[in-house]
């Protein structure tokens, strides 16, 4: 099937429609896989029960949290409270649909993808403040209050990260910014800005609110953070959307820094190989980091972004457009 | 080398490698007792009650001395006997222990001239009930049947000779006990 096809509304919404099915799978897989890695780094077995090895054990998770009583405490203000985890979802995971995935699969294919997806994940800390501000609990307030900071400022460094790639690329628009890439004398941009990708995945810990930055959500000290008053399908939304963001943010960093779906050599049959590859490597990443290093403390945090993280990525900036003077 | 190390994350990196030689080259530690793994207790294990029976008599080897009542910390042996006239005997009519009050001490096995109480190596009991749990001498002969199957013979208790107790300072029948 030629997906130069897809052209009217109909075409691009079962695109969409299968985007969605992949992605929510390969979510729901990650949240197995990390479950998994996590547990052999610690010489544990992991999920072992539902299924052979365990693998139906996100399809069990799903069908738990469904099944849940949807609770809403008495003091929560009910109509934020609900639409709360719908905004962080829907802001985390729409940023899939700017990446290209192939040369020919990009489902909005925005001269401006790269500030979008900045847009979205920014937007997305509004689900987590909202969401603690309606809970009217002092956990999930103060998870609300870390998170919102903390994305505020490690937002910063991200995008002073990604306009170093924007001005070698010379596009905003992601596709180009691939292609700039492929015709790139290292064909990845991760060789001449690898203190940019350095600043941009320790921003993207932080943007996700993945561990070691997992502050929001701090369990030994807020109990889960903003999401704490939330139960069921609710909870799952969030949960699905802090993987669902990990995956867009390693979608980004592939598609910025490491070339996007080009490869060493084509797979035949296979158009995403190369993708799935990188991105499952980051994911990988993550998870590793994860289950190695401990959480900072919330002052640290606080100057490694602005003390240490801005300003490399500033000095990196001002280097590459130096550069790009010159030559 | 401060700087340097920071600048380049040297400890973090110390800590993805562990965390990575631990994902590539070590096994789980993790005992899936029971569906996988069989847990076999160590020689001395202290678990459930018995009464050692006696090949001959096929009775209990117990001569009612009530030293294990008395030893016991959380007094869940109850023995009652009768003085056999003939033999000049004592002959055990009761002798039951409430396993649910038992601590496990093993003093009763060590204190035991005989050595006819012990604490089996068999771990995998339960009772839905006080009752089941509650061990005359009847049932603490069939733990003791129950248990001998799976032994090699012959049997000898660690906590019969118990370690760091001088030999000969040990009643006779248990210097010269070799085991059953």
């Amino acid at each position: 099937m030629d997906i130069t096809l897809l052209q009217g509304p109909v075409l691009v919404a079962v695109s969409g429609l299968i985007l969605l099915l992949v992605s929510l799978t390969h979510v729901a897989y990650l949240t197995y896989a990390e479950r998994k890695i996590i547990a052999r780094m610690q010489q544990r077995l992991g999920p072992n029960r539902v299924g052979p090895r365990g693998i139906l054990q996100p399809i069990a998770d799903v069908l738990k949290l469904i099944q849940k009583e949807d609770i809403f405490p008495a003091t929560v203000d009910r109509p934020i409270f609900a639409i709360a985890p719908l905004i962080s979802l829907v802001c985390a995971a729409s940023g899939l649909a700017l990446i290209p995935l192939w040369e020919r699969f990009v489902l909005s294919n925005l001269n401006v993808g790269l500030l979008f997806i900045l847009a979205l994940s920014s937007l997305s800390a509004y689900g987590v403040i909202l969401s603690g501000w309606a809970s009217n609990s002092r956990y999930a307030f103060l998870g609300a209050l870390r998170a919102s900071a903390q994305v505020i400022s490690y937002e910063v460094a991200m995008s002073l990260a990604l306009l170093s790639v924007v001005l070698m690329a010379g596009s905003f628009n992601l596709q180009d910014i691939v292609k700039a890439q492929m015709e790139s004398p290292f064909k990845v941009f991760l060789i001449p800005q690898i203190v940019a990708f350095f600043v941009f995945m320790v921003s993207a810990l932080a943007e996700t609110n993945r561990v070691p930055f997992d502050l929001p959500e701090a369990e030994t000290e807020l109990v889960a953070g903003y999401f704490v008053e939330y139960s069921g399908i609710r909870f799952a939304l969030f949960y699905l959307a802090e993987y669902f963001g990990m995956v867009v943010m390693s979608a980004l960093a592939v598609t910025c820094f490491l070339g996007g779906y080009a490869g060493p050599f084509e797979v035949p049959g296979l158009p995403f190989f190369w993708f799935l590859i990188k991105l499952y490597l980051l994911l990988f990443f993550y998870i590793w980091v994860r289950a190695t290093l401990p959480r900072y403390r919330y002052d640290q945090l606080m100057s490694l972004g602005w003390k240490v993280l801005i300003p490399v990525a500033l000095l990196n900036l001002f280097v590459t457009a130096f550069l790009k003077l010159m030559f | 080398m401060g700087l340097l190390q920071k600048v380049l994350l040297l400890e973090i990196w110390k800590g993805l490698a562990l965390t990575l030689r631990k994902l590539l080259l070590e096994r789980p530690v993790t005992i899936q007792y029971p569906e996988k793994d069989k847990v076999i207790p160590k020689p001395g294990f202290r678990g459930r009650h018995a009464l050692v029976r006696d090949p001959q008599s096929g009775d209990t080897l117990c001569i009612g001395c009530m030293r294990c009542a008395r030893v016991c910390p959380s007094k869940c042996i109850q023995i009652e006997y009768e003085v056999d006239p003939e033999a000049k005997r004592r002959r055990i009519v009761r002798y039951d222990i409430e396993a649910l009050r038992c601590v496990y001490c093993g003093y009763c096995e060590e204190v035991c001239p005989v050595n006819a109480v012990v604490l089996t190596e068999f771990f995998e009991y339960i009772g839905f009930s006080r009752e089941e749990l509650y061990f005359t001498k009847e049932k603490l002969l069939q733990n003791w049947d129950d248990f001998i199957k799976t032994q090699k013979r012959p049997y000898l208790n660690p906590f019969w000779k118990p370690r760091g107790y001088p030999e000969r300072l040990l009643p006779a029948k248990k210097r010269a006990f070799t085991g059953v």
